[in-house]
């Protein structure tokens, strides 16, 4: 064989094995499909959802909030809170140390809380700009060894489990790093510790500590959803996210793998801008009138979008909260069209020689949610049936709709969803838990529901509390600023030699997995 | 020769800095980008301060004059996203691309010149009809949609190749690491073959058209006709003669297209999980993240910039009529 042939023969046979060997993933290791790049390991930057799931595995937190919503301890035994509500006091677990060795303190819980909420840090992850934000955080005081006070500037019914979000490091090692190594270097106290990141690409773990089953965990950056299909079925990856609704059926037959449907916390709808100057814009007058809002409530059929376009049976939401945690007595409002145009009718909205009762424009933007533009081409039409002239604006989701919404500058009629969570109906109402909330994109002001929330926090039970958020869930129900769509379903492919379970908040936490 | 090529460097100095002020122009017409990088529960005193803090209440010339200067000194900002200097991010991503690309180019050209020739010499036989009929499709399918197809095929259903991914062989060079460079280099070729001919087949296709309409010009040429009745071997009249005239448009070609794939091959790089310069400036121009932007603009045009100079300098070696 001549010198040329061995070289390619040997460069081929080279390559095949290499291949082979990159094909098996070991009993030791559990590989993870994500969607989205990961841009950074500072604890205090991470906004992410994808980011965060993995920078779970590396840091504790004072408290974890479960899949169904309990509350377990993690870095800390035991809370109390102040009468006024205005101080928490953690008292943490003694003996746990960092990666790097270094034993954690209240001090070094003081300090992650501190450093996060530091201007000239700038941070503009989840714990700055939303947890600190909601909880109106003032700051954190070590005691003593093991006591850590938490203050905040007002009582705040949601503080504990957002508090619970807030990633603790050790105070020696990020003192002693620039913000840009930071962003590189995790140093935490969790399970598993960064062995390395190459960008764009993947992500690998080693466990430390317990709770973990497998040695290693990679997370490879996959954001083709038809190729992370590929990679799951190819036994490449024991998990993926996002898979698209169109690829479930494949996946479940593919023999090696299975789709997990469950119904998320997202909370999916439409949103009525009920401002001033939305008001005078064409269709703005129509739903000031919440007899109107009502009657579209009948127009959508909601069932359908979620069997057709999200590939997942739904039941369609009652208001703002999470199912388990909603006004029980409230029924979804059904499809009922006819209902719809006589409602239309009655509030005096009758259809023109047009055969149109208004026009109003709908915004929306497209590629953040499951199947979005579909979506919104669907409650489009649906409107349209029953009258509405229904001027269409799907946009550019990050660099034109974002802008907009922050601004609550979008509507009359918007799409949008918002992230929710189980442990508390409150978490989900504080969207709009003021009238100039940054969240109160609709501008609503009823002060059947905006008055309550005094009430809310003088109530002396659990139980009082719960009449109030039924009532103030029955007045959302009736006359509120969403028209009620669905909670977002997420799909996670997963491999059929893991035993894994999906949870209903996004989160993908690994410590329990185990192969079957 | 030495003063075109300073009279191009001059003129380039002016095409990045109208590349960079376009592409300033061009992400501030999205409006305050500051909104994606607070929480939608940030108050308005929060929103300010994370304004001034990533100096987006200054005036638009104040921003770009001060960038400007800032990278005369060598200072390209920090990632808004990944709080990292921006320039260290786009070359960290840039091997991947000039690898893809690099390997992409070598599988359409090695291929487009022979299948150009072969058609031109063969010109009106079922050859020259079947290079013709794939050069037609090649051009006509969606390089995404091919890359697709090849993932499920040649990937999932035949498990000839991996499905996505890369292992790095010219990052771990350019760092010195040349153990590991060459300890991976089997394995990266194997996870390049699927995006480079994914890439590459629109260029093979394209070249071999032009590779072939070049060759018949030529092959119709009176000095082809004197080295045949000259008595010249005809493989020797198609190499020596013909292919070294027709292929100076192919040259021309290639230099601009390997500037155009570097910045182009953002959808392969998605689709195969690549992680190159394309997929990283796609996200940045997303996220607003204005500082690696930037730098990627400015690191594409110098690569751009320079191919072009070289395609010229080659030019002018290969035809002795042109002066530079």
């Amino acid at each position: 064989m001549s010198k040329t042939r061995s070289l390619l023969v040997a460069s081929a046979a080279s390559m095949v094995l290499a291949g082979s060997a990159m094909a098996q993933v070991s009993d030791d290791t559990i590989v993870v499909g994500l969607s989205a790049d990961i841009t950074t390991f500072e604890p205090a930057a991470i906004s992410s959802r994808d980011n965060a799931n993995i920078v779970r595995h590396i840091f504790d937190t004072l408290f974890s909030i479960e899949g169904d919503g309990s509350v377990v301890p993690d870095l800390a035994t035991d809370l109390a809170i102040s009468d006024d509500g205005l101080a928490y006091v953690y008292t943490l677990e003694a003996g746990r140390t960092c990666h790097d060795g270094e034993a954690l303190t209240a001090e070094d819980v003081a300090y992650s809380f501190n450093r996060a909420k530091d201007p000239a840090n700038a941070f503009t992850g989840n714990t700055p700009g939303f947890v600190f934000s909601s909880v109106g955080f003032v700051d954190a005081v070590a005691l003593d060894d093991l006591t850590v006070q938490i203050n905040i500037a007002a009582p705040n019914p949601i503080a504990f489990g957002l508090l619970a979000e807030v990633y603790v490091h050790c105070m020696d090692s990020y003192a002693a790093m620039t913000l840009e190594q930071a962003a590189t270097t995790p140093i935490g106290s969790g399970s598993y510790r960064l062995v390395s990141w190459t960008p764009g690409s993947e992500v690998v773990l080693e466990k430390v500590a317990d709770p973990g089953t497998f040695q290693n965990i990679v997370y490879r950056i996959i954001p083709e959803a038809s190729t992370r299909s590929a990679e799951l079925m190819a036994g490449n990856v024991d998990i993926i996210t996002n898979v698209a609704p169109d690829q479930v059926d494949a996946i479940n037959a593919s023999g090696v793998a299975a789709v997990q449907s469950v119904q998320g916390t997202r909370r999916m709808y439409v949103g009525f801008n009920l401002s001033e100057p939305f008001a005078a814009m064409p269709g703005g007058d129509a739903i000031q009138d919440p007899d109107v809002r009502r009657a579209l409530q009948y127009a959508i059929d909601v069932p359908t979008i979620c069997a057709q376009l999200l590939n997942f049976p739904c039941e369609r939401a009652t208001g703002i909260v999470n199912p388990p945690n909603a006004n029980q007595a409230l029924t979804p409002y059904p499809y009922d069209p006819a209902m719809a145009e006589q409602l239309l009718d009655a509030a005096g909205w009758p259809r023109l020689d047009d055969g149109n009762r208004f026009t109003i424009r709908f915004q929306a933007g497209k590629g953040r949610y499951l199947n979005d533009e579909n979506v919104v081409l669907a409650i489009a039409q649906y409107l349209s049936d029953v009258g509405l002239n229904i001027e269409l604006d799907v946009m550019e989701w990050g660099s034109v709709y974002v802008p907009l919404i922050r601004q609550r500058n979008v509507g009359p009629l918007f799409f949008l969803g918002s992230g929710g969570a189980l442990w508390s109906p409150l978490y989900d109402m504080t969207d709009l838990a003021k009238v100039d909330s940054g969240t109160n994109y609709t501008h609503w002001s009823d002060p059947r529901w905006f008055d309550r929330w005094a009430d809310i926090a003088a109530a002396n039970t659990p139980e009082e509390q719960r009449v109030i958020i039924d009532e103030m869930l029955q007045v959302f129900y009736d006359d509120g600023p969403w028209l009620h769509l669905y909670f977002q379903p997420d799909f996670y492919g997963v491999s059929g030699r893991l035993n894994w379970t999906a949870r209903p908040d996004e989160k993908v936490y690994l410590f329990n997995a185990t192969l079957n | 020769m030495w003063t075109f090529v300073v009279r191009r460097l001059l003129q380039s100095v002016i095409v990045i800095l109208g590349v960079t002020l376009i592409s300033f122009i061009s992400l501030q017409m999205g409006g305050d980008p500051t909104f994606l990088f607070v929480s939608e529960r940030a108050s308005a005193e929060e929103i300010e301060m994370i304004r001034r803090a990533l100096g987006f209440d200054r005036p638009l010339h104040i921003q770009y004059l001060t960038y400007l200067w800032n990278i005369v000194q060598g200072d390209f900002g920090n990632s808004l996203s990944y709080r990292q200097p921006a320039m260290n991010i786009v070359l960290g991503a840039l091997p991947a691309t000039i690898e893809l690309t690099l390997f992409s180019m070598f599988f359409a050209i090695s291929l487009a010149i022979p299948f150009g020739v072969f058609a031109a010499i063969y010109r009106g036989t079922a050859l020259d009809g079947s290079i013709m009929t794939m050069a037609m499709f090649g051009q006509s399918i969606p390089s995404f949609w091919m890359g697709i197809m090849m993932i499920l095929f040649f990937g999932l259903y035949l498990q000839w190749f991996p499905i996505s991914g890369q292992v790095p062989f010219l990052m771990p060079l350019f760092q010195g690491d040349f153990a590991t460079a060459f300890r991976n280099l089997p394995s990266s070729i194997y996870h390049l073959i699927m995006p480079a001919v994914a890439v590459g087949f629109y260029s093979l296709s394209r070249n071999a058209r032009l590779v072939r309409s070049s060759m018949l010009e030529v092959l119709g040429q009176d000095f082809v006709r004197t080295a045949r009745s000259k008595g010249i071997s005809e493989r020797a009249v198609v190499v020596n003669h013909a292919l070294r005239n027709a292929w100076l448009p192919v040259v021309t070609m290639i230099g601009l297209e390997f500037g155009f794939l570097l910045g182009g091959v953002v959808v392969i790089e998605t689709v195969f999980s690549w992680p190159g310069i394309g997929r990283l400036v796609f996200n940045a121009i997303n996220q607003r993240d204005i500082p690696v932007v930037q730098a990627s603009v400015i690191v594409l045009s110098v690569i751009f910039i320079a191919l072009n100079l070289i395609v010229d300098l080659i030019y002018a070696r290969i035809d002795p009529r042109v002066k530079l």
